[in-house]
């Protein structure tokens, strides 16, 4: 059963992985952080990514609005924004939205070194890892 | 002929303690820095420590466990219910909820930290009153994160800080939330919609927290997001009444202009055309 800690640390297993953190994108705190971050400050880097992924996850052109969210019908399967990738020259910055089974505003936040890190394979296993958070 | 007694060494000033930030509670401070175990109880709220860690909290302000994981119907209430009743009395509700297959293991991680800072957002509140501790005290939840008590001090007092860069007006965490109408082409989001849809201007902000199912701050910061959209209305403070200081006479008894003066000047001005 992988709490936060197990989760942060499988994701700093990756290749190139420098910085990980499970952050609450309403309020922009930092749940879990593990590794580096970008500014020295995993509390600073939680609140700047949480604006970001606020920004994604509430805007309608990329989730768009659910009717069903007010009279409650309806089981939705997976976050309406899956994930976020933020390409930088130094790095890449993978935000994963994870969905719980309570009304919850989180996400997975993991900083790759460009040169070191693998994209394709980060993504593939933040979404496992989001997964496996909240598997019973 | 006695010599000069010598001046004694002049004492050194009393160097003043490095305050680089006034404690949120000097007493959860210092509780932390001695390892205690036990309850701190505030009038807004409970913060329960173990070895001087915040393994758990609660306010009155704030919903507790139970209606955030109940809510949205991701748990049963008679699977809660169950939980307290045959792991209560051991203190190990957490630990039931997760093996029976109630709850995943991250999900009531996040869920239990989200609870903390929030019930040590309004337990650390300035107007929390004095605190009391009881050693020893413990929760009937059991263990399930701990977080260092600087961590929570610190993050309140961030909170308290975005707060009022979004939108600078804490009337708006008590008074009840009424909608405005969007601006033709403004963006209301599903999650401003489903707190907008329940309110209904009787309710509070804290009411909303529980109606949704949500951390009471961040329902606090969300509407406060929305009055800075202009999507709720900002409450007036009811105006003071106004100064009842009479005036004067003098000043008040609005006298007619002279018309006679009037006259006798315009008089004098013809007559020396």
């Amino acid at each position: 059963m992988p709490g936060i800690d197990e989760c942060l640390l499988e994701a700093m297993a990756l290749p190139g992985a420098r910085g990980a953190a499970l952050v609450d994108w309403s309020s922009g705190l930092a749940l879990g952080t593990a590794g580096d971050s970008p500014v020295g400050d995993h509390e600073t880097t939680a609140a700047e990514t949480a604006e970001l992924a606020r920004a994604a996850a509430e805007y309608e052109s990329f989730a768009p609005s659910e009717a069903e969210q007010i009279s409650g019908g309806g089981t939705p399967s997976g976050p309406p924004v899956e994930d976020l990738i933020v390409t930088t020259r130094t790095g890449y910055h993978v935000l994963r939205f994870v969905e719980t089974s309570f009304d919850s505003s989180v996400f997975l936040h993991l900083w790759l070194d460009r040169t070191e890190g693998n994209l394709a394979l980060a993504r593939h296993r933040l979404r496992s890892l989001a997964e496996g958070l909240v598997l019973r | 002929m006695t010599a000069p007694a010598p001046t004694p060494a002049p004492t050194p000033a009393p160097v003043p303690l490095p305050a680089p930030m006034t404690a949120v509670s000097p007493l959860l401070t210092r509780l932390a820095a001695e390892r205690a175990t036990g309850a701190l109880l505030r009038d807004r709220g409970t913060l329960f420590l173990e070895d001087g860690r915040i393994v758990h909290a609660e306010s009155p302000a704030t919903p507790g466990l139970d209606v955030l994981l109940t809510t949205g119907g991701g748990l049963a209430p008679e699977r809660w219910r169950e939980a307290l009743d045959r792991a209560g009395a051991r203190r190990q509700v957490a630990r039931f909820l997760v093996d029976s297959g109630g709850l995943a293991g991250g999900e009531l991680e996040i869920c239990h930290l989200a609870a903390i800072f929030d019930a040590a957002f309004f337990a650390l509140s300035p107007g929390s009153g004095p605190s009391r501790f009881r050693r020893g005290a413990t929760h009937w939840i059991g263990s399930v994160r701990s977080v260092p008590a600087a961590a929570v001090e610190r993050e309140t007092r961030r909170r308290r800080e975005l707060l009022d860069a979004v939108w600078p007006y804490p009337l708006l965490d008590t008074a009840p939330v009424v909608p405005r109408p969007a601006a033709p082409g403004q963006t209301v989001t599903p999650r401003q919609r489903l707190l907008l849809h329940h309110a209904d201007g009787v309710r509070t902000p804290a009411d909303l927290a529980w109606v949704l199912g949500r951390p009471a701050f961040h329902t606090l910061l969300d509407v406060r997001r929305l009055a800075a959209a202009g999507l709720v209305d900002t409450p007036h403070a009811a105006a003071p009444a106004p100064a009842a200081e009479p005036l004067p006479d003098w000043m008040t008894q609005a006298q007619s202009p002279d018309v006679a003066l009037l006259r006798r000047l315009r008089d004098a001005l013809e007559a020396s055309l």
